[in-house]
């Protein structure tokens, strides 16, 4: 079983300012603490479970500047043999469809059985690199895996959908698979690992090196184009409860008792 | 020229509410287009469906086939890509849910088509549409515009747009099957349902939701003292879920679990959009959060915005108080 | 037998073990967990049952308190053999999520709270601070604790050492937003490779400053600067020592009465680990108006509040009344108005067990330096 799982780099915003920059078309990201994506976690996870249960090979795709190394080493030091990492700023990160092209073109020269990302970024949450990056490659997909089963030659999914209902699908391989967070739990990489691991192969390429041309993957390339970005205004119709903590609970409580909200 | 593809979901013989959002969002821009609505509908014994779609839409294309009885990644592509080579829409909408994010990349790389995924909101600028998404789960919004030749493609978040009422009687017209025969590659098995636990929270009065912002399980035992309080239950975000401290039954949002209880207490949840559209429907919503910008103070009736840890225990004891 | 389990047999002087059983009636978790060291001890001995001994939850019961190591007549270190269980699991990857998220935000943003590296010294906003200057001379270079520096309930910590150290006209500075964990727990959660690596970096950092020592608010901190970082050779000492020196050479004024009665909780890492434990009760002794009591269970017989040991990441699943719920019982019976403390930890835990007891009207958890702010008016 010879796997490419694609990882990514991201800031973690849950409890941070957004602000934007100065172009008007990204983010001022100095003060964000950043990890790799989530579900791509999971992703390194089922592979490296898949390969301890059946044996095989595992490579690391990852788009991104060298700040990236730190979860391709922790990814690695997980299990994994080896791992590419593409760095090359014509490339748009932006376009999903961009992104899947260019992890295509690393993927296409090698052998492959089974490709797994994150069935969503954490920044950009389009969901579409990875049925993209099928598409790129012909092969079978299917998005935000819960579970995932070898068989021969063919692959069984369960695809979480909405309402808590599974859908049971099978596939042959080789495939792309987008992992849903919570398919398993994401193994801890030690430091004695992380420092054994780069004795692993990471190569770096550029658009060149894959065979890339800068029109297809580059801003000028892509087929839609980001205006603008700003903050949202809030529209909340929401009652704002003033006052210290105390007085706001005690606001809410005589609202939810004597309102007849409970 | 300036027409609207808008592909209608169903599944287990129900249509899916966000085929009307979308045909809702399709109705506000298709003047400016300067083009008809096409529901497209593909599936088997779905007659009733088609019926209810053209009352929102100026045609139904439907395709009538056991081979489409149920959801399949790649018969839908085939399905689409056949159609909007043959009719060259302008628009093609497809849902942002389980099944329109599991087809519509790939769609969009056959034929090569400007493509905007998750879009949340549609505007014009200088006679030309504009999807609008969000960045960093809520917190930016993107105006995009589409540079190549149309027909372009978006995918749809569920709930942004509100489904209209039936103002048309469009025509409805069965198509032949693209499918000869079964396709090889992907297989549909089998649905299988949430085991239901002890507690089933869509059927709560009131519900005390956790989420991140909790930060430790240890801190859950003030979040069962609250419920106590008002004989609530506590149910959670994918976050709760995922730590561990509550079990999978019990979590709010589009991989959970839809709820609609009279009472509706978010407890450092910020309101992932997935998180939104589960619990939006309740009748009351009571946000506590310390980040203003929280994007669940959207869909909130009062807002609290503030320390969960000092706001939350002060909160039960005056319930408690006020409910001797 | 090889090399690697021999030296923890080794490390550990296991053989050296009398079975006595005292650092197992000492411990302070018993009263809730099924933990038992000198069992543990035991079976470490074979080596074929690390694996196994790893996986216990119980060796996530031991808060790092330190009794046991105190009360063992051989000299023995049984919480160590604890923490080297620990190690054995980490080496596996296979430890829990809060743990796992816990030490990757110590090696990726410098603290074990998954908050970004920039925002380390938000607390200090408006507040008149000193950053120390690589190179520049200081006499106190000040350590401010992750915990201290990113928890909203402990920012006021610091503030309150601030604003004390400039009335007092001290010579100080921060280290500043490159001021990086000084892993105590990642040492107790049992990351030695992350440990390592950590002791090696903050000491290449914090030589760069031209200290005469270093101060510390945390006394986690301040244990593991002055006992675990072998090649920093910089004085180090725990806030406690720094306020001493300045109330008894008269350098700052308490005008201000507080007139409370005031119970002084000892930090296992100042007191039992350290011996520090007279400058706490000299500083509340000097603030006017403080009467200060004492627990009986006291010094290097003080219960422990649980919040060391990787705690914070760990629950202890007993349903058992906390150790911080006995304390705060124990301390309401005394009659105190004021739970004194010199650990952020101790106040996470006490001011929660507070909470859980409903005492917030009669009494309070606070660290020394928030009754020495209000003295020093």
């Amino acid at each position: 079983m010879k796997m490419f799982v694609c990882i990514k780099r991201v800031p973690d915003t849950s409890e941070a300012d957004v602000k934007i920059d100065q172009t008007g078309k990204s983010v001022d990201s100095s003060r964000f603490s950043f990890g790799i994506n989530d579900a791509d976690n999971y992703a390194v996870e089922e592979a490296v479970l898949i390969k301890e249960a059946r044996g095989g090979e595992i490579k690391f795709l990852c788009i991104g500047p060298k700040d990236s190394d730190v979860v391709i080493r922790m990814s690695l030091a997980k299990g994994g043999e080896s791992a590419v990492r593409i760095e090359d700023p014509r490339i748009n990160q932006k376009d999903p469809l961009q992104v899947a092209k260019v992890l295509a073109a690393a993927i296409k020269r090698e052998q492959f059985d089974l490709v797994m990302t994150g069935c969503m970024s954490a920044d950009d949450s389009n969901m579409s690199v990875g049925v993209a990056l099928a598409e790129e490659l012909g092969v079978s997909h299917a998005a935000m895996v819960k579970s995932v089963e070898i068989l021969d030659g063919k692959i069984k999914v369960k695809r979480e959908l909405e309402g808590g209902l599974t859908e049971v699908v099978e596939m042959s391989l080789p495939a792309v698979i987008t992992i849903q967070t919570g398919i398993n739990v994401p193994r801890y990489a030690p430091v004695r690992g992380i420092r054994e691991a780069q004795k692993k192969e990471l190569k770096v390429l550029k658009l060149e090196d894959l065979g890339l041309a800068e029109e297809e993957v580059s801003e000028a390339g892509s087929r839609v184009e980001l205006m603008k970005l700003y903050i949202p205004v809030v529209a909340s119709n929401a009652e704002m409860i003033q006052g210290t903590p105390d007085e706001k609970a005690e606001i809410m409580a005589v609202k939810m008792v004597k309102g007849g909200l409970l | 020229m300036g027409d609207i593809f808008v592909l209608a979901e169903h599944r287990r013989g129900e249509l899916r509410e966000v085929s009307l959002e979308m045909l809702a969002a399709a109705s506000s821009v298709a003047p400016q287009l300067g083009g008809k609505i096409t529901a497209i509908l593909l599936g088997s014994g779905v007659n009733s469906f088609a019926e209810k779609l053209a009352g929102y839409s100026d045609k139904v294309l439907y395709v009538d086939d056991p081979l489409f009885a149920e959801y399949n990644s790649e018969k839908y592509q085939l399905a689409l890509s056949d159609l909007i080579s043959r009719y060259q829409p302008e628009l093609v909408m497809v849902p942002h849910t389980t099944q329109g994010v599991d087809m519509a990349p790939a769609l969009a790389v056959e034929l090569k088509m400007p493509f905007v995924a998750d879009v949340a909101g549609l505007s014009f600028e200088g006679g030309k549409l504009q999807p609008v998404r969000t960045y960093y789960q809520g917190k930016i919004n993107a105006d995009f515009a589409f540079k190549g030749k149309p027909p372009y493609l978006i995918t749809v978040r569920e709930s942004s747009f509100s489904a209209g009422d039936p103002s048309k009687q469009g025509t409805v017209e069965k198509i032949a099957s693209p499918l000869k025969e079964d396709i090889q590659y992907r297989k549909f098995v089998e649905y299988i349902e949430a085991v239901v636990g002890d507690v089933d929270i869509s059927q709560a009065e009131i519900l005390v939701a956790i989420g991140r912002g909790l930060r430790e399980e240890k801190n859950l035992s003030m979040i069962e003292d609250l419920a106590k309080s008002i004989n609530a239950v506590i149910a959670g975000s994918r976050a709760a879920i995922d730590a561990g401290w509550l079990p999978h039954d019990r979590q709010v949002g589009t991989s959970g679990k839809n709820v609609k209880p009279k009472v509706y207490i978010a407890i450092g949840i910020s309101g992932a959009f997935q998180h939104l559209a589960g619990m939006k429907a309740a009748k009351t919503i009571i946000a506590i959060n310390k980040d203003p910008n929280a994007p669940i103070f959207t869909v909130a009736d009062y807002a609290i915005v503030d320390d969960l840890f000092k706001v939350v225990p002060k909160l039960t004891e005056k319930l408690k108080e006020l409910r001797a | 037998m090889n090399s690697e389990v021999r030296s923890f047999l080794e490390k550990h002087d296991l053989l050296g073990c009398v079975q006595c059983g005292r650092c197992t009636g000492g411990c302070p978790v018993t009263a809730r967990t099924d933990l038992n060291v000198r069992r543990v001890i035991y079976e470490s001995i074979d080596e074929k049952m690390l694996d196994k001994m790893s996986k216990l939850p119980d060796i996530w019961d031991c808060t790092t308190c330190s009794t046991c190591a105190v009360r063992c007549p051989k000299g023995l270190k049984p919480l160590e053999v604890l923490i080297g269980l620990r190690e054995v699991l980490v080496e596996s990857g296979m430890v829990q999520s809060t743990v796992r998220d816990a030490l990757e935000s110590v090696f990726q943003e410098g603290n074990p709270w998954k908050k970004p590296r920039a925002t380390r010294l938000d607390w200090a906003e408006g507040l008149e601070v000193k950053i120390a200057e690589p190179g520049e001379k200081v006499e106190n270079l000040i350590f401010v604790c992750c915990t201290v520096a990113y928890d909203p309930k402990l920012q006021d910590i610091a503030r309150n050492l601030v604003k004390v150290l400039n009335k007092a006209g001290v010579d100080y500075g921060l280290v500043g937003d490159g001021e990086t964990c000084c892993s105590s727990e990642v040492y107790n959660l049992g990351e030695a490779g992350l440990f390592e690596m950590m002791v090696e970096d903050n000491t290449e950092l914090l030589k760069g400053f031209a200290a005469d020592r270093m101060v510390t608010i945390s006394p986690h901190c301040y244990s593991t600067f002055k006992n675990q970082y072998p090649l920093l050779k910089m004085e180090i000492v725990h806030y406690t020592h720094l306020i001493s020196e300045l109330l008894a050479e008269g350098k700052l004024a308490l005008p201000k009465e507080v007139s409370k009665k005031v119970v002084f909780h000892d930090p296992c890492y100042l007191g039992k680990k350290n011996n520090v434990f007279e400058e706490p009760r000299f500083i509340l002794k000097q603030v006017p108006g403080v009467e200060v009591l004492e627990f009986e269970r006291k010094k290097e017989r003080s219960l422990c509040c649980e919040g060391g040991g990787g705690k914070m990441w760990v629950e202890t699943e007993s349903r058992k009344e906390r150790l911080a719920e006995t304390r705060i019982k124990d301390a309401r019976a005394l009659g105190a108005d004021v739970l004194a403390v010199a650990c952020p930890f101790c106040i996470l835990t006490l001011d929660d067990a507070l909470k859980a007891k409903g005492f917030e009207e009669e009494m309070k958890v606070a660290d020394i330096l928030e009754i020495l702010h209000e003295a020093a008016g």
